[in-house]
């Protein structure tokens, strides 16, 4: 028996379900290339039954929607975070290391190799003709180009890391204001939640906020259950936190801020007041991952020395090129090689009889070079030698008769102590490394296999990323063939409902104005 | 594994841009000529590129200075053939004076050839080399005799010129006054070498008619010529020594830039063989990603 209207019910209700999935679909196609969106998909079901009191059982009574899911593995999401975070460093160190081998440029016929080259090639033909004006202005001119590649190549690096000290600040506002929008998703995802709905579009907005994140600083992302909601689901609230403290906390946000130093961390090789990321409670913070570290660790970087990054960054190359004109220098003016005394160019004879000149000197007040006595005045001086104020001295600029190749005065023609000068540029005692060139060639193979290494650990991080990627793709991509499978599959059952609502008017039809006529 | 229209657009801009930045580095090597162009590209090459141009340079410098000391010992070797000359003519003159048959006459015209002989020995002892006295040992800016003959500095056997003509190879080039002028020993200021000695005493002895001594003259020359004999044989061995270590340097330079061309430069058959074989990949993957992207269930529904 059936009561009333009860077909027209049921076609109805087909209509409304077949609309909803409709709207679904449609939802799903509008946002195919939204970054980050998950396709969703409606929940349908067999609406309650009704039970029929004459035993012949339960009746259907249609379709329901009971929810829009959005598809989404969250294993992925943390494992894409994770591996970001690392991709993030690398990527930034591999564009930061290339800066720092075009600094270099080496292997190339401009590069300090052929700067060394060409000094000592110049005393060769001073060797040859030591009476001769227009070789000792040679020689000056080729010490002067010597001088100024350490000058430049200091200066250059010394801008980078101003300039890397500028995007650390940058990224920490990006942090922070990646914070802040999460916190406010944070808020509108708890309350729409509340009724124990999903807010599958706010999620995925979060997540594509916190996958930015991710790349910038390493942090770890919980969901936190603080309990039951009345209507019984859990009562989710999220969590991040950078090395265990929490940055966002459901709609608390503890910012990060940066502080310029009191006194630098690398005291020799540091430009002032570089800026230290903390907390903004004041609290320390170690950065263990993301651009953030990347930038950090080649700005700071020098081998873990005073507590710096365990990195070769740029303090690590100033501190070097430091090393190479403090050790060269003294062996050039003094002849002191490997702790024994020999003789240098102070040792020597110009060809106006002046002895104890020393060849290389530093800059000093007004950033013109030191006299030799001026310079040999100072006790420290080899110490305060650096790669940015090494110069020729002010006595072999003003006066080329200075350049001492004699070891005996009134002799123009002895070249002893200018061949002892030359005999320098293969002396393997020099450095550690061996000569010169060896010293050198660390320094740029050091380079090579780092920045290599970058470029590796991007490549093999952005595979893997892009491998989480694409696995997420696949789970939460909408599909335009499978959306369009499914329209058509629901615009037929929203053609075979209507046809059922006809069915239905036609069988009242009959019933209301044709029977009993 | 479930396909997605974002996936394969993804990976077909990947794919391009992995094929595009390989092609890329092949592009830049042809361009170049060079295996690497930062040292991250391969840092055993860069290193070794360093070392090899380094020793280029330094062999470039050495064969330098092997000519120039050349040059060096060809001047001195030609001033002392010329005083070989001419002590091969105050001999010549001296048998002549000695026969007993020349008249006064004879004798003094003798007499004038020597005194231009020896004022002809000053001026060799004075030869320089681009301006710089070669006998002078280092003091190559200041005359090594005065018009008399007589030494106008000191100069000690010590003074030898070492020119560096390798890493650890050097050799002296010049001869210095006191053994060349004094036999075998040093230069003092005002003295007179021996040559000069036995000169003047042959000038005196022709003025005074001093047969006796003029006989004796003979054997002093024949002395002054084996100590010529002497340098002139150093000389030869020292030039002799050049020339070796010019070839050496010579075949060294080739090889050393053979290496580092062996080492840094590309194989421009290989490059290009490579590069058209990326090129086709790229157009490849260009073609597939065309017909990927293009249909889907939306171009056939009606």
């Amino acid at each position: 028996m059936n009561p009333g209207f009860f077909g027209l019910e049921i076609a109805v209700r087909g209509l409304y379900t077949a609309q909803r999935n409709l709207d679904v679909i449609n939802h799903n196609v509008n946002n195919i290339n939204t970054p980050g969106y998950s396709r969703q998909i409606a929940n349908q079901s067999a609406s309650r039954p009704i039970a029929l009191l004459n035993g012949t059982g339960m009746l259907g009574t249609g379709s329901d929607v009971t929810g829009i899911n959005r598809i989404r593995d969250e294993y992925l999401d943390f494992k894409y975070w994770s591996e970001n975070t690392t991709y993030g460093e690398w990527e930034c160190k591999k564009a930061l290391m290339a800066d720092l081998e075009v600094t270099f440029n080496e292997p190339s016929n401009s590069g300090f190799s052929t700067m060394l080259d060409e000094f000592f090639n110049s005393l060769q033909e001073l060797a040859k003709d030591p009476g001769s004006e227009a070789v000792r202005a040679l020689v000056k001119e080729r010490g002067i180009t010597l001088a100024k590649y350490f000058n430049n190549m200091a200066t250059h690096m010394e801008e980078l890391q101003v300039d890397l000290n500028h995007q650390i600040n940058t990224k920490v506002n990006r942090i922070n204001s990646l914070g802040s929008q999460i916190q406010q998703l944070n808020k509108q995802i708890y309350r729409s939640e509340l009724d124990g709905n999903v807010a599958n579009d706010l999620r995925d907005q979060r997540t594509l906020l916190i996958d930015e994140l991710s790349k910038l600083v390493n942090i770890d992302v919980h969901e936190v259950v603080a309990g039951k909601l009345p209507n019984g689901k859990e009562d989710k609230r999220m969590l991040i936190t950078i090395n265990g403290k929490p940055f966002v906390d459901h709609y608390d946000l503890t910012k990060l801020a940066v502080k310029q130093r009191a006194d630098k961390l690398n005291p020799e090789e540091d430009v002032v007041n570089l800026y230290e990321v903390m907390w903004e409670d004041g609290n320390s913070i170690q950065i263990r991952g993301g651009e953030l570290k990347g930038l950090l660790d080649i700005r700071d970087g020098n081998e873990g020395e005073n507590g710096s990054p365990l990195y070769k960054g740029i303090p690590f190359y100033i501190k070097k090129l430091n090393q190479f004109v403090r050790v060269f220098a003294q062996a050039f003016n003094e002849g002191i090689i490997g702790g024994v005394d020999m003789e240098g160019h102070a040792d020597g004879i110009g060809a106006d009889n002046s002895t104890g000149v020393r060849f290389f000197t530093m800059l000093g007040t007004g950033n013109l070079p030191m006299s030799s006595s001026d310079f040999i005045s100072n006790p420290d001086c080899y110490n305060e030698l650096t790669a940015k104020n090494f110069c020729v001295s002010s006595d072999i600029i003003n006066d080329i008769s200075k350049i001492a190749t004699s070891d005996t005065p009134d002799q123009i023609g002895n070249i002893e102590n200018i061949n002892k000068l030359i005999k320098m540029r293969n002396n393997t005692h020099m450095f550690t490394e061996g000569a010169p060139e060896d010293f050198m060639k660390s320094i740029v193979s050091n380079l090579g296999i780092d920045s290599q290494m970058a470029v590796r650990m991007s490549a093999n991080q952005n595979a893997m990323i892009r491998q989480v990627e694409n696995q997420r793709l696949s789970e939460s991509g909408v599909s335009m063939d499978e959306e369009m499978a499914n329209m058509v599959k629901h615009q037929q059952a929203y053609n075979a409902a209507a046809i059922m609502i006809n069915t239905m008017s036609e069988i009242y039809d009959i019933l209301i104005n044709r029977v009993g006529l | 594994m479930r396909i997605t229209n974002s996936m394969l657009v993804n990976n077909m801009i990947s794919n391009l841009g992995k094929n595009l930045s390989r092609m890329e580095k092949y592009q830049q090597k042809l361009a170049t000529g060079k295996k690497i162009s930062v040292s991250s590209d391969d840092p055993v090459v860069a290193a070794r590129a360093l070392k090899l141009r380094t020793d280029v340079s330094q062999i470039e410098q050495y064969k330098k200075n092997v000519k120039d000391a050349m040059s060096w010992l060809e001047i001195t070797e030609s001033a002392i053939a010329d005083v070989g000359d001419i002590l091969q003519r105050v001999r010549e003159l001296a048998v002549q004076a000695s026969n007993g048959a020349t008249t006064p006459e004879d004798t003094k015209k003798i007499c004038e050839e020597v005194k231009q002989l020896k004022t002809q020995l000053v001026n060799l002892g004075n030869a320089t080399y681009a301006g710089r006295h070669i006998f002078s040992g280092f003091k190559t800016n200041q005359k090594l005799l005065n018009d008399d003959g007589s030494f106008a500095i000191d100069v000690d056997s010590t003074e030898v010129i070492i020119y560096q003509i390798g890493i650890a190879d050097s050799i002296n080039i010049n001869v210095t006054g006191g053994d060349f002028f004094n036999g075998g020993g040093t230069a003092t200021t005002g003295a007179f070498g021996t040559i000069f000695e036995d000169m003047d005493n042959f000038i005196t002895a022709l003025d005074n008619g001093d047969y006796d001594v003029i006989n004796e003259t003979l054997g002093k020359l024949d002395i002054q010529q084996n100590n010529l004999l002497r340098i002139r044989a150093d000389i030869g061995a020292r030039y002799n020594r050049l020339e070796l270590t010019d070839n050496r340097l010579g075949n060294d330079g080739l090889n050393f830039t053979k290496l580092m061309s062996e080492n840094e430069d590309i194989d421009q058959a290989e490059n290009i063989m490579l590069l058209k074989s990326e090129e086709n990949v790229y157009r490849a993957s260009l073609a597939g990603g065309a017909r990927i992207i293009q249909p889907s269930l939306v171009d056939f529904l009606k």
